[in-house]
């Protein structure tokens, strides 16, 4: 791994090379920042530096293969500028071309999609992103995209009207007349630019291409602070302002964004987005395909690994108690070698794990569905999407004939930290899943937790639902 | 020309719009950064800044002894100081400014400055400030007949209390200013205010400057809802006091945060209503006492207060009725302006009295709105005297019940919650009448100046400001038919009030009826300048045939004589023409609302020029084991007059709607037991996603309703939308009142969260179980 202190990326349709520490650029830089720090670029806004409005969204494009590109919408205040090497930028700016607007601008004109405007270049850009993925997206799929944008204008209708009316032209553009160009340029940076290393000030940060390069940066840096989507991680440069010292940075590890499929079950690289394994997962695990559905926003799930949530461990990760139902394990890898841990025993306190320093979790496998199984996820919060949760539940129920053998009740929100409620587990083994038994679980759930009251709730409403999960998990399962 | 799209839409779809915050500046450019009070109520001991001074980067720090005018933001009352010198009336009360070369610079500096405080027994909620009285103003009273008497001869009583939370604005664009110093005494101010007036003058009174040293200009907004009336003020003169302080320009944008904090909200309202009926459901007396939160100072706390009681009827004829008004202090941010102004407060009162009769005669809800509506003649005139002209809720009930199927659904609705314990369905239809003026009489003006140049296009002044509502456009419209030429002939200005003087906050709907009137005005008068040249100069090469005035028409951008058709010459040209023969093309143009006017003290007159009308049915589907809502329908027909501009306004009325919807539902603001607000970022604060949007949303428009008493037949539309989503809160309550079989009065409040349903659903399961 080589020293550098520069970035390099496309943008405005010319390579862009960013010397970090000079240019004011430091590695922590958002690209939000930097796009608003030029003089051509005020078009991207900023509406809350947390990930929660998508004013600021962009779309980032990276080679899908050797003629297609993938446009993704990201929220560019989450991103720190050396995580675009290597990418094309696409803001805003770049849409209309010789006087002409793009189509997804042409319906949001005619259809008053825009009021004050101040949302409308984010929603401009999420609608670029559904525009070059999705022809003639439903009502649904429409609505998932735009989740992540707020507009406090418009009531959102003639957005998803205009969002129908301009995605449908397979995509095409003139961003797609430009594809295999840009996947030349692309090339041509990656050529010469591998992994990153980056020092400026008092900061370090890098950005491996090699698996074996970060663990064994691991190992001789335990201190370092482990970044992948960065959607946890930039809001402490965000919102609070620190400085963050060491960082190392995996997104670029390919090694971590595979899917190995064996008999029994699926490991899912720790690197993997999101949107990605929610995707995947539709049909072979519906209850994490529910919770990831209501993860975030589209733009968040792009940017959000696997491993960040779960290396999160918080006590409110949406991923963690429906992983406990599905009986996943964490695999750890160090220089050492790799060892794999049950998700219902890696948490063992506030956002404590059993992750050694010199560890990175790079996957999780889940076991294939038992089909004496019931599995079910459920969120609770405020607002239903791009929302955290007040509390979460994944449950499982394993039958022997009529009984139930076994039990995961995973609660988040609940505690300290993503709990079992294994007084009710107790309960429910070796009787028969009725309506009374599960009315009983729930009090058992009700009793066995001490939540706090905060922002999103108070206890009393936190235990109630959480009792009433119980009631609705068995209504449910009735078929 | 009914649905131009709005005039900036190509550049909001660009990029290209900018805003105060993308207004290139040279390198001098330094950043403002505010630091604020951690207490909510404190004696200030000492501030200690001389560490803070020395930081590399930093260029001034202003503290209130540095204010060179006065220090006072208040734009009623003088009880809001600029900087706090004493003592820290709220969290978030701005203490020290400090201009620096970039935000780090700005908070390095920032945690080196130390402030010593006392802490002090602080007031933090409404109900601590009506115990101890802290009243802001005295209390208002607003009667007809004799309630008590009546009450007393009522077959039927219920009292009841309706309590109504805060709303954040989370307009998109946090409050933003750039102050650029000009030579001498001048300062430029550009800032994201309804109320550039107001601004100059608050800006005007801190720097100790004449208001001809200071101009104001404001582009655009990215969403104001009222919270840049009066506090858009605030930024403004700090940014001005750090640009007076360095002699460079000063930017501030306040961080979303900040700005949430910072900054008032909607009133809280604690409403006690005591009200008397008959077998039918009829009112025949009803008491209502209102209670405000109005913050730390009094801001617009009082005409707040005045347009809640003057709602607190919304859409019934009430034959005896009292209204008390009382506006509180608490050690809160002063809370402020927002879409509605109180009205929304008094109609949750009124709708929820409503609601009470019909679950306690166990009628439909709907029916016991429709025989107490306004009607004509006597029952035609409210509570405080104004009589309800070219009244339309008849005919809204009517349409609307049809196009909704409102009966039809009812009995689904019933036949549903029957069939199903875990899901209740809730079905709702309300109604809102809106009265448009400022109910500060003299307000109700506006200001124009239109230029036209020698090439015959058009540019338009007024002092209205564009927040998104699409104000510039409909000028635009109206300029161009006013004028009889094109849309592309027609600029409208950024408004600056160095153009326009002395005019009104945009606010309170009005800025159509208002800016709209007074471009009309000076068009008429460039018109006749106008047609008088071109009936002389088309009469000299006809002297037998002379052309006449009245017969010259501008149309199309072109001017003839209607008698003479042949005789015509294209706008472009004429201009050229009268510039060479000595005729001025500017004008100003001025309207002031005429009849109107009413006595504050009694409460008795016609504060408003005329009422805006509309009603909604919504149905909700409840997961009554989480307290998840699911907006399934809303209907809507509202009234607008003759639309200047339908996509304009069905926006207006679609956004109004969704912004109410999140204030009854989801949008829930706490504040810790040291005043230190909870919900200050959009991680814990939730106004509606485009997920929360009902899935079945129908927005029609009243036809064939023209309003004879506005510009072009119109009306205004802001407002009065964001009150429909009452019908959304309705059908939560009607739901939850379905888990009892509606032998229970459901506890509610507003907002609605999850969390208020799961609990009151809980509460009725216990009394059933009972
Ligand atoms: C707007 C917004 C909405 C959100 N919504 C949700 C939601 O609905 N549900 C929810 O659960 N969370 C939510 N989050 C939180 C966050 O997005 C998730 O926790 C996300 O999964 C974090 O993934 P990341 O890759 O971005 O993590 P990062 O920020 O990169 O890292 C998070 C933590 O995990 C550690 N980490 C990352 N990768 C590894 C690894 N391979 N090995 C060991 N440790 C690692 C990091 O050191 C860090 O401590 C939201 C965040 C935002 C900003
Ligand atoms: S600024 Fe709000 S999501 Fe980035
Ligand atoms: S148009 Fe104003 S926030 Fe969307």
């Amino acid at each position: 791994m080589q020293e550098n202190s520069e970035i390099t990326f496309l943008q405005d349709g010319e390579i862009r090379t960013i010397r970090i520490g000079k240019d004011g650029f430091s590695p922590t830089t958002t690209v939000l920042n930097y796009l608003r720090a030029s003089a051509e670029h005020k078009g991207t806004k900023e509406g809350c530096a947390e990930g929660d409005c998508g004013a600021c969204t962009v779309v980032i494009a990276e080679p899908h293969s050797d003629s297609r590109l993938k446009y993704t919408a990201i929220d560019s205040c989450l991103v720190f500028l050396p995580m675009l090497q290597g990418k094309q930028l696409v803001t805003v700016e770049n849409l209309k071309k010789d006087n002409q607007y793009h189509p997804v601008q042409q319906e949001m004109i005619e259809r008053n999609g825009s009021q004050c405007g101040y949302c409308t270049p984010g929603f401009i850009m999420s609608l670029l992103a559904l525009y070059k993925t999705s022809n003639s997206p439903s009502k649904d799929e429409i609505q998932d995209a735009l989740t992540g944008n707020l507009c406090r204008c418009t009531g959102y209708r003639p957005i998803v009207e205009a969002a129908a009316a301009a995605c449908v032209h397979e995509g095409r553009d003139h961003f797609s007349e430009e594809e295999k160009n840009v996947i030349q340029k692309l090339k041509s940076i990656s050529k010469d630019q591998n992994s990153i290393r980056l020092l400026s000030g008092n900061q370090i940060y890098v950005r491996p291409q090699q698996l074996e390069e970060a663990l064994r940066f691991l190992s001789e840096n335990p201190d370092a602070l482990i970044v992948q989507g960065a959607t946890d991680i930039a809001l402490r440069v965000t919102k609070k302002h620190e400085v963050l010292g060491k960082i190392l940075d995996l997104s670029a590890l390919s090694a971590l964004k595979e899917i190995k499929t064996a008999d029994r079950e699926f490991s899912f690289g720790a690197g993997m987005n999101l949107e990605d394994i929610r995707k995947y997962c539709e049909n072979i695990f519906p209850p994490l395909y529910k919770m990831l559905s209501v993860f975030g926003s589209r733009q968040i799930r792009s940017l959000a690994t696997f491993g960040g949530n779960i290396g999160s461990a918080s006590p409110i990760g949406d991923t963690l108690p429906v992983l406990m139902a599905l009986n996943a394990r964490i695999e750890l890898q160090s220089i050492s070698g790799k060892r794999e841990i049950p998700m219902t025993e890696f948490i063992i306190g506030y956002r404590k794990t059993q992750r050694q320093s010199n560890e990175l979790i790079s996957a999780v496998i889940i076991p294939k569905m038992n089909p004496n199984s019931i599995v079910r996820s459920y969120k609770v919060s405020k607002r239903k999407d791009l929302d955290i949760s007040t509390l979460s539940g994944g449950f499982s129920l394993t039958f022997q004939g009529d009984f139930i053998s076994a039990a995961v009740l995973a609660y988040g929100g609940m505690a300290e930290r993503t709990k079992r409620a294994v007084t009710a587990e107790n309960y429910l083994v070796g009787k028969k899943w009725t309506r009374e038994i599960a009315e009983q679980a729930g009090e058992y759930v009700y009793s066995e937790f001490t939540p706090l009251s905060d922002t999103r709730s108070g206890a009393e409403f936190r235990r109630l639902a959480a009792r009433n999960l119980m009631l609705k998990f068995w209504q449910d399962t009735q078929h | 020309m009914k649905n131009i799209p709005h005039d900036s839409a190509g550049k909001h779809v660009s990029g290209q719009s900018v805003y105060i915050d993308d207004i290139l500046v040279n390198t001098q450019l330094l950043y403002g950064h505010i630091m604020y009070s951690p207490h909510a109520y404190a004696k200030i001991k000492s501030i200690d800044i001389s560490t803070a001074s020395s930081v590399p980067g930093v260029h001034a720090i202003v503290l209130a002894k540095d204010i060179p005018g006065e220090n006072q933001l208040g734009p009623v009352v003088h009880d809001e100081p600029c900087l706090a010198d004493k003592e820290v009336i709220c969290v978030g009360q701005a203490i020290v400014l400090i201009a620096a070369e970039n935000a780090e610079c700005a908070r390095a500096a920032e945690k080196l400055i130390r402030i010593e405080f006392e802490p002090l027994d602080a007031i933090l909620d409404l109900e601590t400030a009506i115990q101890k009285n802290t009243l802001l103003a005295p209390p208002r009273t607003m009667q007809r007949g004799d309630a008590d008497a009546a009450l007393k001869k009522s077959k039927h009583i219920l009292s009841g209390e309706v309590r109504t939370g805060a709303q954040e604005h989370w307009y998109l664009e946090t409050q933003s200013c750039l102050a650029i110093p000009g030579e001498g005494h001048e300062m430029n101010i550009y800032s994201s205010t309804q109320h550039p007036s107001e601004t100059q003058a608050i800006v005007a009174e801190v720097l100790g400057l004449p208001k001809n040293e200071i101009v104001v200009e404001t582009r655009r907004m990215g969403g104001a809802f009222g919270g840049k009336e009066t506090q858009a003020n605030h930024t403004a003169a700090w940014a001005a006091l750090l640009a007076h302080a360095t002699r460079r320009p000063v930017s501030i944008r306040l961080f979303r945060d900040d700005d949430q904090k910072m900054t008032g909200k909607r009133h809280p309202y604690f409403i006690h209503y005591e009200v008397g009926f008959d077998d039918a459901g009829k009112i025949d007396a009803l008491k209502f006492e209102q209670h405000a939160d109005g913050g730390c100072a009094t801001d617009l706390s009082i005409a707040i207060l005045e347009r809640a009681m003057l709602h607190a009827d919304n859409a019934y004829f009430i034959p005896n009725m009292t209204v008390v008004g009382k506006a509180y202090k608490t050690n809160l941010p002063s809370n402020t302006a927002f879409r509605g102004f109180g009205g929304p407060q008094g109609v949750a009162g009124m709708e929820t009295v409503i609601d009470r009769i019909a679950r306690f005669l166990k009628k439909d809800s709907a029916d016991i709105r429709k025989i107490n509506f306004y009607e004509t003649g006597e029952r035609a005139i409210t509570h405080y005297g104004q009589e309800v002209e070219l009244n339309r809720l008849p005919v809204l009930f009517e349409e609307l019940s049809l196009s909704s199927d409102y009966y039809q659904r009812r009995k689904e609705v019933d036949a549903f919650n029957a069939r199903n314990e875990f899901y209740k369905k809730g079905l709702a239809f309300t109604p809102v009448k809106f009265g448009i003026s400022f109910t500060t009489t003299f307000l109700n003006q506006a200001g124009a100046l239109v230029n036209i140049y020698k090439d015959g296009t058009i540019l338009v002044n007024h002092g209205g400001t564009e927040m998104g509502q699409g104000l510039n456009t409909k000028i635009a419209q109206i300029a161009a038919s006013e004028m009889g030429v094109s849309l592309d002939r027609i600029k409208v200005n950024a408004t600056n009030t160095s153009k326009v003087p002395n005019t009104s906050a945009t606010a309170a709907s009005a800025g159509t009826d208002l800016n709209g009137m007074a471009v009309k005005n000076a068009i008429d008068i460039l018109r006749a300048r106008i047609v008088k040249l071109m009936a002389s100069e088309f009469s000299k090469s006809y002297p037998a045939e002379a052309s006449a005035e009245k017969d010259i028409l501008i149309k199309d951008n072109t001017i003839f004589d209607n008698q003479y058709p042949e005789r015509k010459i294209s706008f472009a040209e004429a201009m050229t023409l009268a510039n060479l023969q000595q005729v001025s093309l500017s004008a100003t143009g001025f309207y002031a609302t005429p009849n109107i006017g009413w006595d504050k003290q009694k409460g008795w007159g016609k504060p408003f020029n005329y009422y805006a009308f509309g009603m909604s049915v919504s149905e909700v589907l409840l997961d009554t084991l989480t307290g998840y809502v699911r907006h399934l329908r809303t209907d809507i027909l509202h009234d607008v007059g003759d639309s200047i501009n339908e996509g304009l306004d069905i926006g207006q009325v679609e956004g109004g709607f969704i912004q109410g919807l999140g204030w009854c539902t989801t949008e829930e603001i706490k504040w810790d037991s040291k005043g230190n607000l909870l919900n200050h970022s959009p991680d814990t604060y939730k106004i509606p996603s485009v997920q929360d949007v009902p899935e079945d949303f129908r927005v029609q428009l009243l036809q064939n309703a023209p309003n004879p008493n506005a510009i072009r037949k119109s009306k205004a539309v802001a407002e009065p939308p964001l009150m429909l989503a009452f019908s959304s809160w309705l059908a939560i309550k009607d739901a939850i009142s379905a888990v009892g079989d509606h032998a229970y009065e459901p506890s509610f409040r507003l907002p609605a969260t999850n969390e208020v349903i799961l609990l009151s659903i809980e509460e009725i399961k216990k009394k059933k179980n009972q």
